[in-house]
């Protein structure tokens, strides 16, 4: 690293101002950077980087030569959002989760949002992420969403909105802990400084979130794993670890009379609550896909005689799809009767004819997504495609229009990062967990993720993007 | 009329079955078309009784000792009323059922059999629909199997009632109209004929319709219905998973028959 001079910024960035001032949350990072050296700090990197991969902390990215496991980029320098500004964040998106668990519940038995009129009916029964096998079936705490991630970004002028909610099996709270553990390790002043709120107590809270789902006390509580080449298989691993219980995979855990068991070394075990990282479609092959090797024969029937718990419950796909997305706010103010705190970004439904039509006339404007993707894949990024990528793209939008969704290219804000030349700035997003029990409650902060690559706007893992310790700071000095 | 029926399903196994789980749908939910007079299922194990996401009545059976065979037998009197009692249930939405699955996802044949005839009355149009679909594909036992989807066994120009079934739901779905796939039994006088059945039904104006393809009849009044679904997969009478066990054989003989007691009536 040659130069630790601040670039100037185009956007909106986390930590410069434009000139080059520093925003007022940064100044005792600032300051502490200014007697530091490239060289010092490009050590650092690489102990980081030592360190994560003697932990196992890799990430399978699909489509790359199979079983490849990468290390995720991971940047040491911060991304802080102060205390003041968190607050608003959180109640944001604990009001957005708590609307959406109101929605599934409400979908899967009255379906009074349909009958009043505020969202189509086609839309939900339509979609394959509607679980038929959901409907009337009664959840404790009518929770459905126990496990959320709901993605944030800021456009060019700073403003907050929601990109995403995240219901079926969110990933990524591995690395907020990790990141949290590898900064504290590398630069231990820095904490000394200054308040930076801790996140490492969520293993401890998401156990309370699960036992809290179960119908009655001191439950039995697993992790079911699609297993080690899931890309996500070190966060199973982990989070299992911290919260002290078994990590299992489908072929650990089976059906009779009437309730699921766990093979153990001392005969069976009942179990009783399932934190399960397969998706709906793979959870049990006698409901769902029969080619199922991942899942637990007989599983859905005990499910729907309330005799077992899965942590998310079978169906919440069909409240974070993209096509279900715009209806959001509207949610909020049907079941809270409240102002959504957090936006959405300006969604045009492809499916719809006149606003295809404006899709059609702005895509090299517009990013269009498929309304089922997740991870970045499959989508358009209209400022950064070729003529020949977006004229493929119309051919596809066009001959499955209810398929695409597309939103206004936002800029992304920026946060600085290292590279080998010194300081640059690059685009992020932020994932905060929120975990709803007997209250709905979120860490401080989340993953924030990194497009690493200069100008890039996608930040998925599974496409290249790294990550960065999140600090929500107290604005007062520390005792 | 009084059905009488027994239904019988064995597996057999090249090598030791170490554990297998079961979703038995072979037992028909009373309605006011259908009155069960008696119904018993003779298992290896007791089953834990369910019901799935149709409303169809499930039983879960699991096997945790070795073994090499699996016997299923039920027998049952039922009485078929001439009742219209047309099925008008609403709990799970009708429109669930304009979603394609992998069994029912139409090519481009499919599509233009779909629309071929436009401009009839829906009732007229599905009934044309049907009869084109049976001569398109006469009945013949063996040349699909039950992994067969809709557009293959189309063009394969051969099926049995499932992909009649499968292939008349692809295009009602394709036209955007709710249909469903039932399996259960038919009374035929030929007793060449297969006892098991499957057919369609279709929501119209607020009530499912059945459709049998294969029979082409509009009324199921030799038809007792086990469980509806978006296809084979979800209405199937006996669907497992085992662990081991190497080659399967299967031998299933169903018999229904017409009760003596209704004949002497």
């Amino acid at each position: 690293m040659r130069s630790l001079t601040l670039p100037a910024v185009a956007g909106f960035d986390e930590m410069i101002a434009p000139g080059r001032g520093i925003r007022t949350h940064y100044t005792h990072y600032h300051d502490w950077l200014l007697q530091q050296d490239g060289q010092s700090l490009e050590r650092k990197r690489r102990e980081a980087e030592l360190q994560f991969h003697r932990v196992g902390i890799t990430f399978n990215v699909y489509g790359e030569d199979s079983g490849t496991e990468r290390l995720i980029p991971f940047d040491t320098l911060p991304r802080v959002i102060p205390a003041s500004e968190w607050q608003k964040l959180e109640r944001g998106v604990i009001q957005r989760v708590q609307a959406l668990n109101l929605f599934l519940h409400d979908i899967y038995h009255d379906q009074r949002i349909i009958k009043e009129g505020h969202l189509p009916a086609e839309q939900v029964f339509g979609n394959a992420q509607y679980q038929p096998c959901m409907q009337d079936v009664d959840l404790p705490n009518q929770v459905y969403s126990q496990i959320s991630g709901v993605d944030l970004i800021r456009d060019g002028e700073g403003a907050w909105y929601v990109l995403e909610d995240n219901l079926r099996t969110p990933s990524g709270v591995s690395y907020m802990i990790e990141n949290r553990r590898m900064m504290m390790r590398l630069f231990p002043e820095l904490f000394a400084r200054q308040m930076v709120a801790p996140v490492d107590h969520y293993p401890s809270l998401l156990l309370e979130t699960l036992q809290q789902s179960a119908r009655h006390s001191n439950p039995t509580v697993v992790l079911l794993t699609p297993g080690r080449y899931n890309s996500a298989y070190f966060e199973h691993a982990f989070l299992a670890q911290q919260m002290g219980i078994e990590l299992v995979e489908g072929a650990d855990l089976f059906v009779k009379e009437g309730c699921v068991f766990m093979r153990t070394t001392a005969g069976s075990q009942r179990v009783d609550v399932i934190y399960r990282r397969v998706d709906d479609a793979y959870l049990d092959p006698l409901a769902f896909r029969q080619d199922s090797m991942l899942g637990v024969p007989g599983l859905l029937s005990v499910y729907r005689e309330g005799r077992v718990v899965l942590a998310n419950a079978v169906g919440t796909g069909v409240g974070d799809d993209k096509s279900i997305y715009p209806y959001v706010p509207a949610m909020i103010r049907f079941y809270l009767d409240e102002e959504p705190i957090l936006a959405n970004v300006p969604t045009w439904q492809c499916r719809r004819k006149d606003e295809l039509k404006h899709v059609l006339a702005n895509l090299p404007e517009l990013v269009v997504k498929e309304v089922h993707g997740a991870g970045g894949y499959g989508m358009l990024v209209g400022p950064a495609a070729t003529r020949e990528e977006i004229s493929h793209f119309r051919d596809r939008l066009l001959a499955n229009p209810d398929n695409y969704i597309a939103q206004p290219t936002l800029s992304l804000s920026t946060c600085p990062i290292f590279v080998s030349e010194g300081i640059a700035p690059r685009h992020i997003d932020l994932r905060p967990f929120v975990l709803s029990g007997n209250e709905t409650r979120v860490v401080p902060g989340g993953l924030t993720r990194v497009a690493m690559k200069e100008g890039c706007l996608v930040v998925n893992s599974s496409q290249g993007g790294g990550t960065k310790d999140t600090w929500v700071l107290e604005e007062r000095e520390p005792c | 009329m009084k059905l009488s029926i027994r239904h019988s399903t064995e597996y057999h196994y090249s090598e030791r079955v170490k554990h297998s789980t079961q979703y038995l749908r072979l037992t028909p939910r009373p309605s006011a078309r259908q009155k069960i007079l008696s119904w018993e299922m003779d298992l290896p194990e007791t089953a834990e009784r369910a019901s799935d996401g149709y409303n169809n009545i499930l039983h879960v059976l699991t096997l945790d000792q070795p073994h090499q065979e699996i016997r299923l037998s039920v027998r049952g009197l039922v009485e078929i009323t001439d009742e219209d009692g047309e099925d008008a249930d609403q709990r799970l939405s009708p429109l669930v059922f304009t979603r394609m699955t992998e069994l029912t996802q139409p090519d481009e044949a499919l599509l233009e059999l779909a629309h071929r005839h436009a401009g009839l009355p829906v009732d007229a149009r599905l009934e044309a629909l049907s009869e084109t679909i049976l001569s398109a594909m006469p009945f013949t036992p063996g040349v699909t199997d039950v992994a067969s989807n809709a557009a293959e066994a189309y063009l394969g120009g051969y099926g049995v009632c499932q992909d009649h079934t499968h292939v008349f739901l692809a295009c009602c779905r394709a036209l955007g109209l709710p249909a469903r796939y039932v399996s259960g039994y038919l009374y035929s006088q030929d007793s060449e004929h297969v006892a098991s059945h499957a057919w369609a039904e279709v929501w119209q104006d607020g009530s499912w319709h059945t459709f049998d393809v294969t029979n082409q009849t509009r009324l199921p009044r030799h038809h007792l219905k086990l469980a509806v679904g978006l296809d084979y997969m979800d209405a199937c009478p006996v669907r497992g998973v085992r662990f081991g066990g190497g080659i399967e054989s299967l031998k299933a003989v169903a018999e229904v028959r017409q009760s003596s007691s209704s004949r002497c009536q």
